[in-house]
């Protein structure tokens, strides 16, 4: 939290470039990772991130400091995700694939059958499902937080949370059933 | 969710099985400023709207103007060409005495008086004579003519 200070006191001041950097050398991985989970694929993810900080680059002048910066990146990264996937699922691209077909040719994925059908079945999710799935489970954020980034109730995040559980679960015991 | 979490950790692993090309994170910051940097360049500053309303018009007229010089060109040069450079000269030179030649009111009154004493008769003449003068005049006329004899 000191850094957000620090980058928000630094923009200010009117270091706007400095604070910039500062603020993506901070929160660039873990963007990346949240956003790369939803999407899977290398590239999309490039866009979506890269997308996300322009963003950020352009509207930082209207933060108000209401909500904390960290929570701000995450509604911004997510709902720059969740349009892309929309969008995707629009123009029908990856039609005919589903996430296990797309994970085994990605040469940046190096998951074992079972990560494959973990991932296979987060990709199955309704997509703010699987934001409030990826949210909790792998970033281990509060719900407090989420309900922050989505702007949803906690109650009804803790619903859909345990319903993609719940999901997850029967689908990956489906999997390894058939596998094994 | 510990319990939710180390049943799916069991299955599936706790390694991250995903991996991002190498350099890609250290270079973000560096592309992102180059990419901003780009798009807040000033953009070359657009032309006036009449212009770019009147101009597909003004070219759209002088293609047509250039097609029908073009046509109007072709047509001349095979019609005198048919003629022959002779005729061209011919129908200038009479083009000029129809039309440039001056002409003065003297020639103008003179030509009428010839044209008319050419084409009357010595009947029509005399019968214009005796309707139009006296009998007197005419003796008078008469006179005269013979005495200049």
């Amino acid at each position: 939290m000191s850094t957000d200070r620090e980058i928000l006191q630094l923009y200010r001041e009117g270091g706007r470039e400095q604070a910039f950097r500062l603020l993506v050398q901070t929160y660039k991985e873990r963007l990346y990772w949240h956003i790369r989970r939803m999407v899977l694929d290398h590239d999309d993810t490039d866009d979506c991130l890269q997308n996300t900080f322009l963003k950020v680059w352009r509207s930082l002048d209207s933060f108000r400091g209401d909500a904390q910066l960290y929570t701000w990146l995450y509604r911004i990264a997510t709902n720059e995700t969740l349009t892309f996937l929309s969008r995707q699922q629009t123009r029908g691209e990856y039609a005919g694939l589903d996430a296990a077909d797309r994970l085994s040719s990605d040469p940046w994925f190096d998951g074992d059958e079972v990560q494959t059908a973990l991932h296979r079945a987060i990709a199955k999710l309704p997509p703010k499902q699987k934001a409030v799935f990826l949210l909790r489970y792998f970033e281990e954020m509060p719900y407090e937080k989420i309900a922050q980034v989505l702007e949803t109730s906690e109650g009804a995040l803790k619903a859909s949370y345990h319903h993609a559980y719940e999901k997850i679960k029967a689908w990956m015991k489906e999997a390894l059933d058939a596998k094994y | 969710m510990n319990e939710q979490k180390d049943y799916l950790s069991s299955c599936a692993g706790g390694d991250n099985p995903f991996r991002v090309p190498e350099g890609y994170l250290e270079s973000l910051e560096d592309r992102l400023l180059s990419r901003i940097a780009a798009e807040e360049q000033p953009a070359t500053p657009a032309k006036h709207p009449a212009w770019r309303i009147i101009k597909p018009a003004l070219t759209l007229a002088a293609m047509f103007a250039l097609i029908f010089g073009m046509g109007y060109g072709v047509l001349s040069l095979t019609h005198t060409l048919g003629r022959g450079v002779g005729s061209a000269a011919e129908e200038y030179a009479s083009a000029e005495e129809e039309l440039i030649r001056p002409v003065s009111l003297i020639d103008y009154y003179q030509a009428d008086e010839t044209e008319d004493t050419s084409e009357l008769d010595e009947e029509t003449l005399v019968n214009y004579l005796a309707a139009e003068l006296s009998f007197a005049d005419l003796a008078d006329i008469y006179a005269q003519t013979y005495k200049e004899k």
